[in-house]
């Protein structure tokens, strides 16, 4: 009997059973390597197609700035769900979360935007102020006059007759500036994001 | 009395009392703080113990963009907390409103404009590690020079 209590108060007064008692039980828990966090840069050069914009669900969440190194994203913290989406529509793996890039060079999948212009034909003026303001038809015709009338074929969206018109949908990039500008919400830019397997370009 | 009181303050803030309050969220992050109390994370061996009565709290955590059935209660519940009281914001939706903060919707976010917020937790929803090193990081400064006598 005397010996077993004086086992026990051996056993108690180690520091290392003292520590064990007062400090938490478990291992301190470290985030798993691939658990999705907040987006962060690999360093590759962002083209500024802003569809890691468009992917993304969440009000404010990124945006992408011009810093004296080129074009770069920005998450902003409170904002972002980390849902990943736009490391997946990045065209050139600007970011990276987790196990995206990896996961998505595996099983050759890939976000793929694509666009359709709807001119709703009865409330189109054809003042072609979208036809001016399109940022694809400056690049082509810098010379467009105010009425969105030019000699050439060659631009996404023309007035003829009177009416706007679509003439080459692939060269839209999506960015809505011909919606905010029509007066009359005639014209309206659908964005398409379609998950797709083993794209045809890699293949 | 000042060693004595440090001392207090010292054993105070290794057992910090916690009521959460949802105040319009998805539950979410009501599900990553009730995973805080589930035997993987176990928060009750860092001594923080969740009573969800204001009245014997510490620390709120404040879960959800307030929406409007929550004006002037939230306020109330936050003078029912008896000094010292910190708050933290779990989750985007207290921060920024996440997705529920978008044109002719009805939340009213950010609530530290309701509420002193001590600490945010940004994520949708945040990991229950993240909440716990939050109340962590947030405990000592709790109970700091709380009734020393200067």
């Amino acid at each position: 009997m005397p010996l077993s209590i004086v086992y026990y108060a051996k056993e108690f007064f180690r520091g290392e059973w003292a520590r064990k008692f007062l400090a938490a039980k478990t291992a301190p828990l470290v985030t798993p390597t691939y658990f999705r966090n907040y987006p962060e840069l690999t360093g590759k050069t962002c083209t500024h197609h802003l569809f890691c914009m468009m992917a993304c669900p969440a009000p404010g969440a990124i945006d992408v700035v011009r810093t004296p190194e080129g074009w770069m994203p920005r998450i902003h913290v409170g904002h972002c769900i980390r849902c990943g989406l736009c490391v997946e529509a990045c065209p050139n793996g600007v970011l990276r979360s987790g196990r995206i890039l990896e996961s998505m060079f595996y099983d050759n999948t890939k976000l793929s935007f694509s666009f359709r212009i709807d001119v709703d034909t009865e409330r189109c003026m054809g003042c072609g102020n979208c036809a001016v303001a399109c940022p694809v038809n400056k690049l082509i015709d810098s010379q467009m006059s105010h009425g969105g009338r030019a000699s050439t074929d060659d631009l996404l969206l023309k007035v003829n007759e009177g009416k706007c018109q679509v003439l080459h949908v692939e060269k839209c990039t999506g960015c809505k500036t011909c919606e905010h500008h029509c007066p009359n919400e005639a014209i309206h830019v659908a964005r398409l994001l379609e998950a797709v397997h083993a794209p045809e370009d890699e293949l | 009395m000042t060693v004595l009181q440090s001392l207090k303050n010292f054993v105070r803030s290794k057992s910090i009392h916690v009521a959460y309050v949802d105040v319009g969220s998805c539950n979410g992050c009501d599900i990553e703080v009730l995973a805080c109390l589930a035997p993987r994370y176990d928060i009750e061996q860092y001594g923080i113990f969740v009573h969800n009565n204001p009245r014997e709290a510490d620390v709120l955590l404040v879960i959800g963009a307030y929406t409007p059935g929550w004006e002037g209660k939230l306020e109330g519940l936050w003078e029912k907390i008896p000094d010292p009281k910190v708050a933290i914001a779990i989750g985007n939706c207290p921060i920024s409103g996440c997705l529920f903060n978008r044109p002719h919707t009805l939340v009213d976010p950010p609530v530290a404009k309701h509420i002193p917020i001590a600490a945010q937790v940004p994520g949708c929803p945040p990991r229950p590690t993240e909440i716990l090193s939050a109340i962590l990081s947030v405990a000592p400064t709790v109970f700091k020079d709380y009734e020393v006598r200067k």
